[in-house]
């Protein structure tokens, strides 16, 4: 297939700057396998210099790319321009993140709120039992979340929330270190835990690494009904 | 003592440890990037992380330095790697031969290599090619390229240094023979600003030459791109590499759920004008399925491109391959009577912490500054430390 012309809106200024945001058109030919962010990395090359958006791994891995396509909240890495709608292509910032400016954010609402001493690593579920080098105690891979904050953008609850990645992370936290049980629940179940999920699903629709958030909220409700039938 | 300052301009993983490194030694660091950080090559890594033995043949100092830089990062930065060893896999018999030289220079570099029975290793990884004959173990493993960084600029960020994204420099001021200031543009306030260095230190990779010529310097890189691909499952725990001297699409590296193959090499002239040649995508699926037969038949997750910065002008190399992938720390005042500026160049990323210890050392020597490095010991706080409220 042959290079096509798309359009792109994306809003302009906005943040600290105190500069008023504005949607700006971009059109530029793109060839079948481009991504939202190919599309973003040659807008700044050839037509805005001064464009501000976040990216690091471009492949899925590192979750800073996150934005709202169409309205949507998507990893620019992964969406292909193809696969969107026929017409113009409206690019916001992520919701729920602090705006910097064009489709710039700050994570520290989302890095914020993650319990602050929980790891990154846990034992790789591939190939569990097989032979080992001597040294590798366990094979070991990171957590699946990526901390792209997409989930947060997508869920539905208004009131004060810790978030499905925040909670999702808690329950994780819970399968690693059951000795921190206690510790878990109890910030699982405070008043901005998980009895706020509406049950919308909306984080594990949009959570690009299958986290599924909205089922580790379910498993902390049932551990935390477990405790309350103990008493 | 006069607290120095010390203006990085790159926030990549160079930036990132020279940074961390500047204020362990009491020295005030502003990091600046024309965008995010790790916008450039340090992100888009294949993620390996090298115990050196890929060097080993071609040179012993180098894989020795991989190795220490591998053993360091486990005692400080653990969070941000996969530490599950790897395998190197000979294919063919052209392999076969190279395997004993392979595992003698990988022993001389202080790589502890060891043969492991081919039957073993397809216990340790099934999905393995049971054509595979030579099987040798090292102690690779695997980097999360965004937040092994930002655990350095989050032990910056601790210490006092300022570090700023989205901040593109639009000039250097020189003075008498020195350089005294860097002009930038803050994106995010949509100002312009001076900011005054006693030194300034240009970690921009493919990059610097952008930056030097603010200075009315020339400094010779290749800018050398490369193409990766994922697909949408983790076929092995450990990195498998091709047991041949290096070469193109010679290395599959599990992460998370992904499996990555790495990679391509040319050479261009503008490392931003880089786009991922589609030949590319279905030549390191080839490459991938010879060693892990699975690989092409799982989900296609991803294809991207990274400009490696290689020291050195390459016109008689067609690709770029036969130049260093060493790294070099040049002092502007000793090659272009420009003082208090230098550049680092070429260099890799299991070795980020080392750079940035040698290029310190040129800053002290540099400034006069008698403190030894301290980055090999202490845990890096966690990449989450580094936007945590109140943490600016």
């Amino acid at each position: 297939m042959s290079a096509q012309e798309r359009n792109f809106r994306i809003l302009r200024g906005g943040g600290p700057s105190g500069l008023g945001a504005e949607f700006q058109s971009y059109s530029l030919e793109l060839n079948e396998h481009a991504t939202v962010l190919d599309a973003l990395e040659w807008i700044r090359v050839e037509q805005a210099p001064d464009l501000m958006y976040r990216h690091s791994c471009h492949h899925g891995s590192c979750g800073t790319c996150g934005m709202m396509v169409n309205g949507k909240p998507k990893l620019a890495c992964l969406t292909k321009v193809n696969d969107l709608a026929a017409g113009d292509i409206k690019l916001e910032p992520l919701l729920g993140m602090e705006h910097l400016g064009d489709l710039a954010v700050s994570p520290v609402p989302l890095m914020s709120a993650y319990p602050a001493d929980s790891a990154y690593i846990r034992e790789s579920e591939v190939n569990k039992d097989a032979e080992r080098p001597a040294e590798v105690d366990r094979f070991e891979r990171f957590e699946n979340c990526i901390e792209c904050g997409l989930c947060m953008a997508a869920c539905p609850v208004e009131d004060e929330f810790q978030g499905p990645a925040v909670l999702a992370a808690l329950n994780r936290e819970l399968a690693k270190t059951p000795e921190r049980r206690a510790e878990i629940l109890h910030a699982a179940g405070r008043p901005d835990g998980v009895y706020r999920c509406e049950r919308a699903l909306e984080c594990s629709r949009v959570c690009p690494t299958a986290v599924y958030p909205a089922k580790h909220i379910m498993e902390l409700r049932k551990e935390l009904e477990k405790e309350s039938g103990a008493e | 003592m006069k607290k120095y300052h010390v203006v990085v301009i790159g926030g990549g993983g160079t930036g990132a440890a020279i940074a961390y490194d500047l204020i362990k030694r009491g020295l005030h660091a502003t990091v600046l990037d024309r965008g995010e950080l790790t916008s450039g090559t340090t992100g888009r890594h294949h993620g390996q992380l090298h115990c050196g033995a890929r060097y080993a043949v071609g040179d012993r100092e180098i894989a020795r330095e991989c190795m220490e830089e591998t053993n360091t990062l486990r005692k400080i930065a653990s969070e941000s790697l996969e530490s599950n060893y790897g395998l190197f896999v000979a294919l063919n018999d052209e392999d076969e031969d190279f395997a004993p030289t392979f595992i003698e220079a990988c022993l001389e570099s202080g790589i502890p290599a060891e043969k492991v029975p081919r039957k073993k290793a397809l216990l340790m990884e099934p999905k393995l090619s049971h054509k595979i004959g030579t099987v040798v173990q090292v102690p690779d493993g695997t980097i999360d390229a965004w937040r092994l960084p930002l655990q350095f600029f989050a032990g910056a960020q601790k210490g006092g240094a300022v570090i700023r994204p989205f901040c593109p420099v639009t000039g250097i001021d020189i003075e008498d023979g020195r350089a005294v200031a860097v002009r930038i543009r803050d994106l995010v306030q949509q100002k312009d600003e001076r900011i005054e260095a006693d030194l300034i230190v240009n970690a921009t990779g493919a990059w610097a030459p952008q930056i030097t010529k603010f200075a009315g310097i020339d400094i010779p890189i290749t800018p050398a791109p490369g193409t990766m691909v994922a697909v949408r499952k983790r076929l092995c725990n450990m990195v498998i590499s091709h047991l041949h001297p290096s070469g193109d699409g010679d290395i599959i590296v599990p992460q998370r759920g992904l499996s990555i193959i790495g990679t391509t090499q040319y050479k261009t002239d503008d490392p931003d004008d880089i786009k991922v040649p589609r030949e590319d995508v279905d030549f390191l699926y080839r490459c991938a399925d010879e060693m892990v037969p699975e690989f092409s038949k799982q989900p296609f997750h991803a294809a991207w491109i990274a400009a490696r910065p290689l020291a050195g002008k390459s016109e008689s190399i067609e690709d770029g391959r036969g130049l260093s992938r060493d790294f070099v720390c040049v002092n502007h005042a000793q090659h272009d009577n420009v003082h208090g500026f230098m550049s680092v160049i070429g260099g890799k990323a299991t070795v980020l912490r080392a750079m940035a210890e040698k290029t310190v050392d040129a800053v002290c020597q540099d400034l006069g500054v008698q403190e030894p490095c301290t980055t090999t010991e202490t845990p890096l706080p966690s990449h989450r430390e580094y936007y945590r409220k109140g943490a600016k």
